[in-house]
């Protein structure tokens, strides 16, 4: 329906323009007749009171869609989505169609009766005639949005100037040049930090906030014990380098992207291979990848000309940062197709904008930005670089050396190929040559094989060469069983059998209801370009076995009722493949063409509107262009001729096919399709498009400049503009977020939200010292949350000087570093670190979640994951969006929609329930237990060993004396063996559930 | 820097609880500017709220929205007759006249389907909403909408929004919570989570039989096991607080445990339906022959007990009746009599002894689907999705009782007399709980969220 709509309305604004400049002219000096003056007074005025005023007109509280229908100056000029009224013409005047309910629904509250609505049409017939009147003024006509004045008023948007090391008395006192900034601040307001945090407190800090896990009692002890200088850079060196670090690192940068393994909605589909994302992402903090590298790779990791390779095992890491792109929720068999694309883009930029330049852009899709210096068209024009990009499920591991193969591969068959024809020419003989479609049926083709750019020629993977083959060259068919070499009839995309044998491993996943995961897509798919259905008739002339998918509004999730139809069997034998996109006239597609497994395809046409009759005719193009002899002939000639010729040339094939790299994982990762730029949407409607925005970055960074895009979506070039130097968001928004994960608060407090809404920076010449500096160290964030945990104000003692607590409660210049509350993930890692269950294997398949009775609903896995998570870290139990850890919830782990780059920390009962009740934790602390019983013989020891485990101290006289009240309390009221290892168990389940254990000092 | 959160066990398992000032749930880091404008911002009509959810989208024409015009061309070509809007199967059949006879009720003269025998004696209860509009034809998009304001993932449920605004008037169980007679729709858990609100406002999800709730029960074998833990830990607590400083958070995480402890031994109480004298447990189907009857009967009856503890916001999702939720797109006729006679004789005992306890006037009752169905078939027996005009109602709580406001087409498909929208039915439900729509925000992402998003206007009329 929106579609059709879209169309007449587009239609009817052209028309309304053409006429607009007549009737404006006639206008002026137009006088109305008195009756026809007196019509508008009783039949018409009152109809706009009553229905229109409250919302548009000058005393409306609130001009809604900028439209005034309270002069016919106003109805005239019109609203958001253009005249309202074309005098004269009812049948062209939006106002008429919105009052009957055919495009827009006004009023909304109901429709008028038929008299009103023949009244309207009667006036705007008339000329719409108005009385000569003042038109009122508004009081209620919005402030003009005016970009330059707001990002002129708003602090993030000016530049970054390295600020002066503030000098302090105290010059004892830093520790490095931060604390210069927190101590003058201090100074200034006469207030006195804390002490240091004694040692064990120190290495438990540096333990959770560094690698999220706490250190073992001998790790304690020879660091409490190391008297050097150096000992605490040692640490923080150590714990930089581990393993682990990006385990904990990582999961705050998956809470910037929503990251989840399923696609939530009705039946929680999987969301095949995201794990690849998750350890990729923890592998490249590991590595301490810089941060506009992670942020080019995430925008544009596939388009990179020197992807970044694993140092290990070689494939491309570069490309696994697009995976971020699609983490968010899929939704199947949608009414409105085209809505959900502009959700879908809506959530990705959403996400993008929050997680690295802190910019609500997504507030900007229905009308220009309500506080931040962002228009409507700077968020349209990012839609449009999403446009111009595409899903897929990329062969990482083998594509960068499947590359060179291809190359060379091209190489070789480009060396015989110009052999052979020598061969030819020397003798003569016939060969069909590529010929233009006929000038009459051109406007039926979409797409011609025979005649593309290179830009045009896309796929994903290798196996239709590296271009198109023409009429009369030579191609590899193994149809019939046997490999052989032949002459190509007409100008095709072919895929080339030498790759027959790839084959890509999915993830073992949960349950995936899309067909397009049913065959082999992956490095085996030839994209076309985009093109609109302006005739739901599509045919492709294709030869061979496979599969054929139009994709619609890069929608992918294909699972009934609907939207079956946009994937096509192409069948042997058959000359073309149909497809009915009736459904979909109005939108923009573009074809996937994939064989089957062992299959060929040859790509030549795709029409649109063709009739049977006019694609036979197309198909004529190329046949009877050799005469039976002639092709008698050109068989001998390969046969007997060039045999040699083509025996060396199928031997040096096999030497490259050995070469291929057949098997590989996959990952979600984008690929560039054809580029576009996007339209506005008109109030964020997708059924109402609007003018096109150039492809940009924001106007109040680059000033509104248009992008220069050669080719493709312009995603490198996009990445460029948010990594650029002269970009002041991107550093800032680095920086503040690590700090944030240290210190519990960021100098921006609202970590995604550096707007005219958000927090202003409490220290921002800190800010601006940390940005300059993450810059000038090759934007390193090992080398910043160094810089930040050697500093002494993250190094101070929880317990504030009273004084400075009075003037300073909520801690606004860091006096004190207020406990910190672990996160689920933390708590769960840390229970089962000291339980001895932790398994610390790194990467790989999610470990399913545990499923309680009371996690039900549509998707629900048919396993339930085993209680402990097999003991692995949290950030490897599977995240289903539907069926997420009542654990994690309760202790605020982010429900994944959007970005959230600071948590909630809530503090409810239900953490207690959980610690109190919940069987994981109960029985992790029976295994503790059993620990401390087994490895130490005293009770003593035993008490100081739990002591030592969980909270990485020994326990104070009082605590002892308490224990053991607890510890003999309870055994004397058994007395048996068992009985103490219950007190045992007790004990440390107690331990477990006090505030230390889940509250860092 | 406290912002009072008020209750929630969360989703699936406990999540949290009723907080007075004393306690101070405490969101550590909220921004102040974030802190809502909290309610009552006006007279509070309904202090409570049992959602009925009738999940997959009952008939209008065959429930509460009469339309002879259905009689009168039943099996002729819709598309002849009206503008037929794209549907979710694309499988539209000839108008399909209702299969259920309609009768006036009561004083109030309101029509009810013989689908609903039992509701149609309290029909002098309800304001029934004949104009109800959704945005989305598709199940979770629009359950999503009706929970949550929102047709996506992610947002908080409106029994999340209610206790953000109000906070809790009950200590020991959570101000929201899920009754799931077995059906949890489309879209899942996250119908009921709290979104960007924290994690304390999801709703808990109790079954109606059993323990209720996830991790209520003591793992200690003796109650005095668990009770000598608890002093243990409290004790240990109490050692170390001092070399922490004096924090809130601290003193509140403490402090759970006793809140905890209370709502372990609450839970069972409100669960236990033996209480009940026998005629009152007759009366709401307890011992049906119907097997979903009975399941239903225990939901309205916890409920009911639920609300009698404050519990501030209780929603019930359908039992499984063996085909389908109401979602029939084939098979109207035995699917919808099934899932009525689930619901008809609990909910009319549940109007009938709120009523009686005096009760009603207080607790809003809400009767809703997700969307509503098409008056021409889907294939032959079926009835496809319709977002454009369909049958909601409410009882008590300030409501105008015998009441009908909006109306559809002629042919039961379109809302077109004082069109509803899910944002105004919020409006309103906020409105009847003492709630400004427009003063409950919460800042996330640069925007003060509401529930009715930019939208959405109290519907007065439908107010006593």
């Amino acid at each position: 329906m929106h579609s059709v709509w879209t169309r007449i309305v587009c239609l009817l604004c052209c028309v309304s323009t053409g006429l607009l400049a007549l009737q404006a002219l006639r206008a002026d000096d137009q006088e109305f007749a008195p009756t026809e003056l007196e019509f508008f007074e009783k039949k018409i005025r009152p109809i706009l009171a009553e229905h229109c005023y409250s919302c548009h007109s000058a005393e409306a509280k609130k001009i809604q869609a900028s439209l005034l229908v309270d002069s016919r100056a106003a109805l005239i000029a019109g609203g958001d989505s253009g005249e309202a009224i074309t005098p004269g013409d009812p049948d062209s005047s939006l106002l008429i169609e919105a009052v009957k309910y055919e495009s827009y629904e006004m009023p909304p509250k109901g429709k008028l009766s038929s008299e009103d609505i023949q009244a309207l049409e009667d006036w705007v017939r008339m000329g719409a005639p108005w009385p000569q009147e003042e038109a009122p003024t508004a009081d209620a006509v919005q402030p003009k949005f005016d970009l330059e004045s707001r990002r002129s008023e708003h602090w993030v948007w000016q530049p970054i100037h390295a600020p002066e090391i503030p000098k302090v008395d105290r010059e004892s006192w830093p520790n490095n040049s931060i604390d210069h900034f927190i101590l003058s601040r201090l100074e200034d307001a006469d207030l006195q930090p804390a002490g240091d945090a004694n040692r064990s407190a120190l290495i438990r800090r540096l333990y959770f906030d560094l690698i999220g896990l706490p250190p073992t009692p001998e790790e304690v002890a020879a660091f409490v014990n190391d008297k050097s200088p150096q000992a605490v850079e040692d640490l923080v060196d150590q714990l930089l380098a581990s393993p682990h670090f990006g385990e904990r690192w990582g999961r705050h940068w998956l809470d910037l992207v929503r990251y989840a393994e399923s696609r939530g909605h009705e039946f929680d589909n999987d969301a095949p291979n995201a794990f690849q994302y998750r350890d990729y992402i923890i592998r490249a903090l590991n590595s301490d990848i810089p941060h506009d590298q992670l942020i080019r790779e995430h925008i544009a990791g596939d388009l990179l000309p020197n992807p970044r390779l694993n140092p290990d095992k070689g494939f491309n890491e570069s490309i696994l940062g697009t995976g971020f792109w699609f983490l968010g929720e899929w939704v199947h068999s949608p009414v409105d197709i085209r809505k959900d694309e502009s959700d879908r883009f809506d959530n990705m930029i959403d996400v993008m904008s929050k997680a690295f330049l802190g910019m609500t852009v997504s507030c900007a899709r229905c009308h220009d930005h309500k506080f931040d210096a962002i228009s409507t068209a700077d968020y349209y024009s990012l839609s449009g670089f999403l446009e111009s990009s595409d899903y897929r499920q990329v062969r990482f591991e083998s594509i960068e050396h499947n590359r060179i193969v291809a190359e060379k591969l091209a190489q070789l068959d480009a060396d015989y190929q110009e052999k052979i024809e020598n061969e030819l020419r020397t003798r003569n003989l016939a060969k069909p040559t590529s010929k233009p479609v006929d000038s009459s049926l051109q406007h039926l083709v979409v797409l011609d094989y025979g005649n593309v750019s290179s830009s045009e020629f896309m796929q994903d993977g290798f196996i239709y060469g590296a271009r198109p083959k023409r009429a009369g060259e030579f191609y590899w068919s193994d149809e019939g069983g046997e490999l052989s070499l032949r002459m190509c009839t007409e100008d095709a995309a072919i895929s080339d059998p030498i790759w027959n044998e790839l084959e890509s491993v999915w993830e073992k996943g949960v349950h995936n209801k899309s067909r397009l995961v049913t065959f082999p897509r992956s490095g085996r798919t030839l994209r076309t370009p985009t093109f609109a259905v302006t005739d739901g008739n599509v045919a492709c002339r294709v030869r061979g076995e496979g599969h054929v998918v139009a994709c619609v509004d890069s929608h992918r999730l294909i699972a009934g009722p609907l939207h079956g139809v946009t994937i096509a069997k192409i069948k042997p034998g058959s000359e073309w493949t149909h497809l009915n996109l009736q459904r979909y006239v109005g939108h923009r597609i573009h074809l996937e063409f994939t064989p089957s497994e062992g299959k060929q395809l040859q790509v030549s046409l795709v029409t649109r509107g063709a009739t049977p009759e006019q694609r036979q005719e197309l198909g004529r193009r190329f046949s009877d262009q050799l005469t039976a002899e002639q092709v008698a002939a050109v068989e001998s000639f390969l046969d007997e001729d060039v045999s040699d010729l083509i025996a060396n040339w199928k031997t040096e094939r096999e030497h490259l096919q050995s070469q291929i790299m057949t098997r590989s994982q996959l990952a979600m990762a984008m690929m560039d399709g054809t580029g576009e730029d996007g339209r506005i949407l008109i109030r964020g409607n997708s059924s109402k498009p609007g003018d096109q925005v150039p492809r940009h970055f924001l106007t109040a960074v680059n000033g509104g400049e248009v992008m220069e895009i050669p080719i493709g979506s312009g995603r490198l070039e996009l990445a460029e503009k948010i990594n650029a130097a002269d970009n002041p968001l991107t550093a800032r928004v680095a920086v503040n977020r690590i700090w944030h994960f240290l210190m519990g608060r960021g100098i921006v407090p609202t970590t995604d939200d550096f707007g005219v809404l958000g927090e202003r920076p409490t220290h921002p010449e800190l800010l601006d010292h940390l940005a300059v500096k993450f810059v000038n160290d090759g934007r390193s964030i090992k080398k910043l949350i160094r810089e930040i945990v050697l500093s002494r104000v993250y190094q101070l003692d929880c317990v504030p000087v009273a004084e400075s607590l009075r003037a300073d409660p909520k801690n606004q210049m860091w006096h004190f570093r207020p406990p910190k509350r672990l996160e689920g993930e933390v708590i769960r890692d840390a229970i089962l670190s000291i339980s001895g269950r932790l398994d610390p294997t790194l990467y790989g398949e999610p470990v399913p979640v545990h499923l309680t009775p009371f996690m039900d609903g549509r998707g629900r896995p048919k396993n339930s994951g085993p209680l402990d998570g097999d003991g692995r870290r949290s950030i490897y139990v599977a995240v289903r969006r539907n069926f997420l850890s009542p654990f994690m919830l309760t202790f605020d782990t982010p429900a994944p929609f959007s970005t959230m780059g600071r948590r909630n920390v809530s503090n409810v009962p239900a953490q207690s329930l959980i610690l109190m009740n919940d069987p994981f934790v109960v029985e992790q602390s029976k295994l503790w237990a059993q620990r401390a019983i087994e490895e130490n013989d005293s009770m003593d020891s035993r008490l100081d060993w739990l002591y030592q485990t969980a909270f990485s101290r020994s326990s104070n006289a009082r605590e002892r004396e308490v224990a053991m009240e607890f510890l003999t309390a309870s055994n004397s009221s058994g007395g048996d063996v068992m009985s103490e290892q219950t007190a045992w168990e007790d004990f440390a389940h107690a331990l477990m559930n006090t505030k230390e254990f889940i509250f860092l000092r | 820097m406290l912002l009072q959160c008020a209750s929630g066990f969360g989703a699936v398992a406990l999540a949290g609880l009723a907080s007075s000032p004393a306690f101070g749930n405490i969101l550590e880091g909220g921004d102040e500017l974030g802190r809502a404008d909290h309610g009552p911002h006006h007279e509070v009509r309904a202090k409570n709220v049992i959602f009925l959810y009738m999940d997959g989208g009952p008939s209008q024409i065959d429930t509460f929205d009469p339309k002879p015009m259905l009689d009168k061309y039943n099996g002729k070509d819709p598309s002849r007759l009206f503008e037929v809007e794209p549907t979710q199967f694309n499988n539209n059949g000839n108008v399909l006249a209702s299969p259920w006879k309609f009768q006036q009720h009561g004083e109030s003269g309101i029509p009810v389907s013989s689908l609903f025998p039992n509701v149609a004696e309290c029909v002098d209860e309800l304001a029934v909403i004949r104009s109800m509009v959704s945005e989305f034809p598709e199940h979770t998009f629009a359950n999503y909408f009706l929970h949550t304001g929102s047709g996506l993932q992610g947002r908080p449920s409106m029994g999340a929004w209610v206790n953000y605004g109000l906070g809790s008037e009950c200590q020991n169980l959570p101000g929201f919570v899920v009754l799931n007679g077995g059906l949890i729709p489309p879209g899942g858990l996250d119908c009921f989570g709290s979104g960007f609100l924290p994690a304390s406002y999801q709703g808990s999800v109790f079954k109606p039989s059993g323990s209720g709730v996830a991790n209520i029960e003591r793992t200690e074998s003796t109650s005095d096991q668990q009770r000598s833990k608890l002093d243990l830990i409290d004790r240990l607590d109490q050692l170390v607080i001092d070399q922490y400083g004096y924090h809130d958070s601290l003193e509140s995480a403490i402090k759970n445990y006793e809140l905890a402890y209370a709502m372990q031994m609450a839970v069972p109480e409100v669960m236990s339906l033996s209480d009940e004298p026998e005629h009152l447990q007759r009366m709401y189907g307890m011992e049906s022959e119907y097997e979903p009857t009975r399941i239903y009967a225990a939901q309205c009856l916890i409920a009911r007990r639920m609300v009698e503890k404050g519990v501030r916001f209780i929603e019930l999702t359908c039992p499984n009746v063996g085909g389908d939720r109401w979602d029939q797109h084939g098979k109207l006729k035995q699917g919808h009599e099934n899932n009525a006679r689930a619901v008809d004789q609990p909910i009319a005992a549940l109007l009938k002894d709120l009523r009686q306890r005096g009760m009603l006037d207080e607790t809003l009752v809400v009767w809703a689907g997700e969307f509503g169905r098409t008056p021409f078939a889907q294939g032959k027996d079926g009835r496809d999705h319709n977002p454009f005009g369909f049958s909601v109602w409410m009882a008590g709580g300030g409501v105008r009782p015998g009441s009908i406001y909006g109306a559809t087409d002629d042919w039961g498909y379109k809302a077109i007399e004082n069109r509803a929208e899910i944002h105004d039915l919020h409006a309103t439900m906020l409105h009847l709980m003492g709630v400004d729509h427009t003063r409950s925000t919460f800042r996330f992402g640069g925007r003060d969220m509401r529930l009715t998003d930019v939208k959405g206007h109290v519907i007065h009329d439908v107010i006593a």
